[in-house]
């Protein structure tokens, strides 16, 4: 709670109490008529119950005056509760960045499904959608048209679905040669970010991949994740592939180090099930990384002083209908 | 400075055209009890005039009532008696200060004093200094004594004590007079009954009360007002409470009804005046009550 023209205040005060000087002064000098024997009056008993009346609705014409003129005066000062938002929150940026191969279609159906999900709750969050597998095809990109997310999403899930039978969904896919070049799709997703030098907002990438790479990538992965780290975009891996060995466990420790050089993080994922837990930590890091540079936004809340003067306000007109019969 | 004397002739020829020319000086005339014996002359009789003054045979002949006329022995004295507190500043019934409607009575009392041919004096003052000025025949000489009336009434005033005065009455006078009281609505305590028990067995008193401004009821002030005597504010929407305003009636008319019966029982004859419009009258009517009353 503050005041925004706090110097209203003293301002205010030094011309009541000047009103208030003049007013005093004014009654001095104003023309009461000089009577004698005003005991004949005073020393009724039922005169001094009505003075005593008088006094009492006087004293409630004072103190209303008061309550008047400091609620206007407050309500004339701007009092306005400061809110401090990060709205980094509403910056933020996520573009999923399937990869399409084989191996990783279960995978990328519960990806897709979980943002389904969130995607209700998002606010001012734009989200897009890559895909690739030898190379990468934006399916959507970045939006806050949810409508339009949440229905890409629908057919997304449809075309990731097990029975399915939507192969176009994944045509362009194959256009490079081999399979699953992980880091030209990360490239893909990383430059597909919109006015990347000129606006800071916050930029993650969810990258559904094993790392099985299968072909000559134009970028490999380590290049791929220094681009976007020097875009400052985050890359959250998510492997199917759990604790394995072999050849799967190097790709996967070089997926975690490359994901992790990016400021963002490395999952390995058991099952399906466990993507919502996954995209729920991604969303949590998110927010705790978020919480920097707080901006003070202003509202007037004039509710409670304007109530406070119409109260002061009837009782000022209660007491002088009371105290002039 | 105006003649307040003037103004006072003013009122009493209005009157005097209004009622029969002469009434007044009658009226005057029969407040004195003594008479000489030393014949002067006849003249028509007037109202007011003594029943026992008619000269009978004189009248039988001529077939008009004639009056005998006197040579007056001495002159009498009249003493103006007067509170000249802060009091007397305030508002009176009728909505004037109270101090013009006292010279107007004063005034009037004292002209046909003069015109009679008998001297007048004045006491007045407040409750801390008491003035005397002899008594004189000349209307220069009443002039002067209701220009100090109307000089020293004002609300710098000290507070009035109508008691002082008559407590200096009561030490200084050694002889018979007539005393016209221009008092306001005081309370009478037994300090007051004691002094006019005292100044009665020696003097006439005629006594004129000036109506103080009503404080509440439906003539009462429009204004807000404060008492002269303690500068007490008093709000003029408390006397239109319904409950105080009949409480106050009462209690006026009570306060009247004492100094009345008060009066009544002592042989003073008072009168009320709440206006300078009725000053003339009800000194006639006082004046006739007071030969009546003998």
């Amino acid at each position: 709670m503050a005041l925004i023209f706090w110097w209203l205040l003293p301002v205010g005060l030094a011309v009541a109490a000047g009103a208030a000087w003049l007013v005093f002064r004014s009654r001095r000098t104003a023309d009461a008529a000089p009577v004698a024997h005003a005991d004949r009056l005073t020393g009724l008993p039922s005169y001094q119950r009505a003075l005593g009346r008088h006094r009492r609705w006087l004293w409630v014409l004072c103190a209303s005056a008061v309550l008047l003129a400091g609620a206007a005066l407050t309500a004339a000062a701007r009092p306005a509760q400061q809110h401090s938002i990060r709205p980094e929150q509403a910056n933020r940026d996520i573009v999923l960045c399937l990869d399409v191969s084989g191996s990783m279609v279960e995978t990328d159906a519960a990806i897709v499904n979980v943002f389904t999900q969130l995607v209700k709750e998002f606010e001012g969050e734009r989200i897009g959608l890559t895909i690739f597998d030898s190379s990468a095809v934006q399916v959507f990109p970045l939006t806050d048209d949810y409508e339009l997310v949440k229905e890409q999403l629908d057919v997304a899930r449809t075309a990731l679905g097990l029975d399915s039978d939507n192969f176009g969904f994944f045509e362009g896919t194959y256009a490079g040669a081999g399979s699953s070049l992980i880091g030209d799709g990360l490239a893909s997703c990383v430059t597909g970010f919109p006015k990347l030098d000129s606006e800071q907002r916050s930029r993650t990438v969810v990258l559904a991949t094993d790392n099985l790479l299968a072909g000559t990538p134009l970028f490999t992965l380590d290049e791929a994740a220094a681009l976007a780290q020097s875009s400052k975009v985050r890359v959250y891996a998510i492997n199917p592939n759990g604790q394995e060995s072999g050849k799967a466990a190097t790709a996967a420790q070089r997926l975690q180090d490359a994901a992790t050089a990016t400021g963002g993080g490395y999952f390995a994922l058991d099952n399906a099930d466990a993507v919502s837990k996954i995209v729920g930590q991604v969303q949590s890091t998110e927010a705790a990384r978020l919480t920097g540079a707080p901006v003070v936004s202003v509202a007037d809340v004039p509710a409670l002083p304007l109530v406070l003067a119409l109260v002061g306000l009837a009782g000022m007109l209660l007491a002088l209908w009371k105290v002039r019969p | 400075m105006p003649s307040l004397l003037t103004r006072v002739k003013s009122k009493m020829f209005v009157f005097a055209h209004r009622r029969a020319r002469g009434m007044l000086d009658g009226e005057y005339a029969s407040v004195f009890r003594g008479r000489s014996l030393d014949f002067d002359d006849l003249r028509a009789y007037i109202p007011g005039d003594e029943v026992r003054d008619i000269d009978w045979k004189a009248s039988a002949r001529v077939g008009a009532p004639l009056i005998k006329r006197y040579v007056a022995v001495r002159r009498q004295t009249v003493l103006l008696v007067a509170d000249t507190g802060r009091n007397m500043a305030a508002l009176a019934r009728g909505g004037e200060v109270k101090k013009d409607i006292a010279v107007m009575a004063l005034g009037v009392v004292g002209y046909l004093a003069v015109r009679h041919g008998d001297n007048v004096g004045l006491v007045h003052g407040d409750a801390g200094h008491t003035a005397a000025r002899p008594a004189k025949g000349t209307e220069g000489h009443l002039e002067q004594l209701l220009q100090s009336v109307d000089a020293a009434a004002t609300l710098e005033a000290g507070s009035s004590d109508l008691k002082t005065q008559l407590a200096h009455i009561s030490r200084s006078y050694a002889t018979r007079m007539l005393l016209f009281v221009v008092a306001d609505e005081l309370a009478l305590d037994e300090e007051t009954a004691r002094l006019l028990r005292r100044l009665q067995a020696q003097h006439e008193i005629l006594w004129v009360q000036i109506r103080d401004a009503e404080l509440a009821g439906e003539h009462a002030l429009a204004l807000d007002s404060y008492d002269v005597a303690d500068r007490q504010a008093i709000a003029a929407a408390l006397g239109r409470d319904a409950e105080v305003a009949r409480d106050y009636a009462d209690a006026v008319a009570a306060r009247s009804e004492a100094t009345a019966s008060f009066m009544a029982a002592r042989g003073i004859v008072m009168a009320q005046i709440g206006h300078s419009s009725e000053v003339v009258g009800t000194l006639f009517s006082l004046l006739e009550r007071h030969r009546r009353a003998r």
